[in-house]
């Protein structure tokens, strides 16, 4: 039954996609499993990349081989074996549907409760987006209106060969391969991904998206984004995914680096709805992200972000505030059911003069997961004036979920003002009752107290993206009040 | 051997074995083999490694020849108190003065394990030698201490004041306090650390306490060092229901502290204060790491640490609170305010919540900021010059810590203490 749907999922999501000439038409071009050279080499040579990249690419595996997996985080899960998973595989090819009612049923349920359009339900299939199925970008849209501004939007493959001069001078530059575990195994191993260059003075004119999907099975995903914003240029980018069901677990190791050059300013949002496994824990994807942002002089970078799905979740969108006046946000919802695990937070990293920093992070827990934020606000000798606020709320569903609060807080400036609260406390039962009393059900009501809880952050989404993340928070609490 | 491991070996090598604590200290003795020595790599150790101490290995004083002259055994004028004085770990038997009443056992602790009042396999309560390297050092070379318990129902009609004294170069003392306050009993404990200048090496000091059902223990706990002393303090105290705990801790001078303080609900309806303040100057080190474990219903805490960062100090603060599964209705408040007084000086500051139970209230506040400047210019127009001025918003600031010590004479003496030191008026 699982496996009939998840076909019907890879249908209706590639379907479309092979009319815009994906060439391959082997059913399934994938490299055999494992972890070595050889395979990093066969990556490079599928994807026809340049020797300097190939290069970059075995100094991060030879750096990776000699790291450790990292323990801090506030996780338990079993450690993923490298060796099972393959690394390079093109998506199948499926025949177009007719109409929407070859569609899953199941999966338009769910659409039809996000409340997503026919027309939409349509496009999701794979249209307007810049869809990354599996490891190879299948199509790519809105194009030739952004590049009568000069921006470049494209699949990261595509990048590599059309504007190497942009990759080579920025790939790596925020979140170098040594940063971390996850972040050089991504450097060594990564198929594709996004790339998005704004021109100088530059006002993107319309939210730039990629739906990111897992769907081979025993397919890691390591997708690499690169966004450069230059020099008074302004871009909102959407990150969204949903990942059909399956019983092993799958790994999820994506980076993502943003340029923010002088005055620019980059606004990213991502909606994260992962399978997160069954109520026992089973299955489920791995989510371990890197994502990192650098703000030069006067730019700002915001990070929104509306976590429900993944098994585990391990994740710290940061911004560096190297340019004086620079400005960092982040806003996250994160909501964890059943089994789920998540530890996850922000840094802001105050080099910079007069740098201002806000984090707002709401967590929900619910069922028997454990929900955690760890975030880090580093205020460093030069950064005269800087100003932090940070606040992290949890609400607790249930009496056997937990909510955790880790905040890094270093000040090695005298005039820099720094403020952290968190509170932890139950959802109201008085205010469920309210609802009740007003012939409002218990699953209404905790969708509406949820929403009126996260507010904060939703309202940083972009519109369309609110109204979807809205329902979602919805979808994911329904039955968890215990 | 690891190079980190070696310079360790190296540190202990002059320490004498506890004598009278045998079986811990053999119990400590192989964990310091296991237990890995902290590092800037090791989380709890990340913001107060190890390293300065360990570039100098330090010995166990030999046997002291009486109290110095020069330094009085209460430190506190005006405090009317019991008194037991410690010189580099060992009890000046001498110089001490013991409460004798019925109800009340107030001894040193080798007295205590060699008259057979501690239990054999009950010689440690906090198993600090499980957890940590310090902990390991400290209980395979623990000396003497404060043993004090109080039958059911005793109040203690004046508190203990134990006084520890550092003196010489690179000395090593591991002193040990054991209380234990039985059912609706009551007692207040002074805990005062002094050491002159040119004294070095370190204290690794661990007290033990067990509050039992509706009793009151509260402690008021001053370090104040001269001289370059690496101090290293580890409290371990257990709650029974409907008791109270409380702990002021001060630190008004020190080369290097680390104060590692743990408190733990075992019977419901207890309440726990940890509040202390911290203003190092200098090159100086203050580390507060503390430990809220609720692990049954109905209790509450609160916590509240201030801290005034001047010249090139370093300042951290990390207060863990755990509510457990089933510990409802607890309400925990944990605070954290700081001052970066000079360019150079930093805090690192981590107030964690570890929350298992939904019906709880909990909430942690931590904030780095400055002087207000309005309030500055408020008391100057009224023609208070500067630095009165910033004095005045000194006291006020760390005030807030000082009015709840159990003893006024203690309060006022940090204070004088204080204002010495700070040039306060």
């Amino acid at each position: 039954m699982a496996n009939d749907g998840e076909d019907k999922i890879l249908e209706e999501v590639t379907g479309k996609a092979y009319e815009f000439g994906f060439t391959t038409d082997i059913d399934s071009d994938k490299a055999p499993a494992g972890l070595n050279e050889d395979i990093i080499r066969l990556i490079s040579t599928k994807k026809n990349e340049p020797e300097w990249l190939l290069e970059w690419r075995l100094k991060a595996f030879d750096t990776w081989q000699a790291m450790v997996e990292p323990e801090w985080p506030h996780l338990q899960y079993e450690k993923p074996d490298f060796q099972a998973i393959s690394y390079y595989s093109a998506p199948k090819q499926k025949k177009e549907l007719a109409s929407m009612d070859e569609v899953d049923p199941e999966l338009r349920k769910t659409m039809e409760k996000l409340g997503i359009s026919l027309e939409e339900q349509k496009r999701l299939s794979g249209v307007a987006v810049d869809f990354v199925m599996d490891s190879v970008s299948v199509a790519t849209s809105f194009k030739d209106k952004l590049a009568e501004l000069g921006i470049i939007f494209c699949s990261m493959s595509e990048a590599v060969q059309e504007h190497p001069e942009l990759v080579k001078k920025y790939i790596g530059s925020v979140v170098p391969v040594r940063d971390n575990y996850y972040a050089a195994l991504n450097s060594a191993v990564f198929t594709d991904g996004s790339f998005c260059y704004i021109p100088k003075g530059v006002k993107c004119p319309m939210e730039l998206s990629t739906y990111f999907r897992i769907n081979e099975s025993g397919t890691g995903q390591f997708e690499r984004t690169l966004v450069i914003a230059d020099e008074s240029s302004y871009v909102s980018y959407l990150e969204g995914c949903t990942a059909p069901q399956r019983d092993e677990n799958q790994l999820h190791a994506a980076v993502v680096e943003l340029v923010a050059l002088d005055d620019a300013e980059i606004k990213y949002s991502t909606v994260q709805n992962w399978y997160p496994g069954d109520e026992e824990g089973k299955g489920g994807v791995y989510n371990f992200v890197t994502k990192r942002g650098i703000c030069h002089t006067r730019s700002k970078i915001s990070w929104t972000q509306v976590e429900t799905g993944s098994a585990v979740t391990w994740k710290y969108p940061s911004c560096v505030l190297k340019g004086d006046d620079s400005v960092g946000e982040f806003y996250s919802v994160a909501v964890t059911n059943n089994m789920q695990q998540a530890d996850t937070g922000t840094k802001m990293i105050h080099l910079g003069k007069r740098t201002r920093s806000t984090i707002i992070s709401k967590g929900i827990s619910a069922g028997k997961s454990q929900n955690s934020y760890r975030g880090l606000v580093q205020i460093m000798p030069n950064a005269d004036r800087a100003r932090n606020f940070s606040q992290c709320d949890s609400l607790l569903m249930t009496d056997r979920c937990g909510a955790h609060t880790f905040p890094y807080i270093e000040t090695k400036n005298p005039t820099a003002q720094v403020e952290h609260e968190a509170t932890t406390s139950k959802i109201g039962e008085d205010q469920i009752f309210y609802c009740l009393q007003r012939g409002i059900d218990e699953e209404q009501a905790i969708s509406l107290i949820v929403n009126g809880y996260a507010k904060d952050v939703l309202n940083k989404l972009p519109m369309e993206f609110a109204v979807e993340a809205q329902k979602l928070l919805a979808i994911s609490l329904e039955g968890s009040v215990g | 051997m690891s190079a980190a491991n070696e310079k360790a070996h190296a540190f202990v090598a002059g320490l004498a074995a506890s004598a009278g604590l045998a079986p811990l200290a053999e119990a400590g003795r192989q964990a310091m083999t296991d237990l890995p020595v902290p590092t800037r790599k090791s989380e709890r150790w990340k913001y107060s490694p190890l390293t300065p101490m360990l570039v100098t290995p330090v010995r166990t004083a030999p046997a002291h020849e009486g109290w110095p002259k020069d330094v009085p055994t209460n430190p506190i004028p005006g405090l009317d108190a019991y008194r037991i004085v410690l010189l580099n770990g060992q009890v000046v038997a001498e110089a001490c003065d013991l409460p004798v009443a019925d109800g009340v056992v107030c001894i040193p602790l080798l007295q205590a394990m060699a008259e057979g009042r501690i239990g054999a396999g009950d010689e440690d309560w906090s198993a600090y030698h499980t957890r940590e390297w310090v902990g390991a050092v400290h209980a395979a070379h623990a000396q003497d201490g404060l043993f004090l318990s109080l039958e059911s129902g005793v109040v203690l009609d004046r508190p203990v004041l134990v006084h520890h004294h550092t003196t010489g170069e690179n000395v090593a003392s591991c002193p040990r306090h054991r209380l234990q306050v039985g059912a609706n009993a009551e007692a207040e404990v002074v805990l005062w650390s002094s050491a002159p200048e040119g004294a070095s090496g370190m204290v690794n000091a661990v007290l033990e306490g067990k509050v039992g059902a509706g009793a009151r223990l509260g402690v008021d706990k001053v370090q104040h060092e001269h001289g370059a002393v690496f101090h290293l303090a580890h409290e371990h105290v257990t709650q029974d229901k409907d008791s109270t705990f409380r702990i002021h801790t001060v630190t008004v001078q020190g080369h290097w502290v680390r104060n590692e303080l743990n408190a733990l609900q075992h019977g419901s309806g207890s309440h726990t204060i940890m509040h202390g303040a911290y203003l190092p100057k200098g090159q100086e080190h203050v580390d507060n790491h503390t430990t809220m474990d609720h692990t049954v219903p109905h209790c509450t805490s609160s916590e509240l640490y201030k801290g005034i960062l001047y010249d090139r100090s370093t300042g951290v603060f990390n207060g863990k609170v755990f509510v457990r599964e089933d510990a409802q209705l607890t309400n925990a408040y944990q605070q954290n305010a700081n001052i970066v007084a000079d360019a150079g000086a930093s805090i690192n500051a981590k107030p964690e919540l570890e929350i298992y139970a939904d019906d709880v209230k909990c909430s942690h506040g931590c904030t780095v900021g400055q002087f207000d400047e309005e309030a500055l210019f408020y008391l100057k127009s009224r023609g208070i010059a500067d630095r009165a001025a910033r004095a005045l918003m000194v006291q006020a600031f760390i005030g807030d810590v000082l009015e709840g010590f159990g003893q006024d004479e203690v309060a006022q003496e940090v204070e004088g203490l204080l204002a010495d030191r700070h040039g306060w008026m």
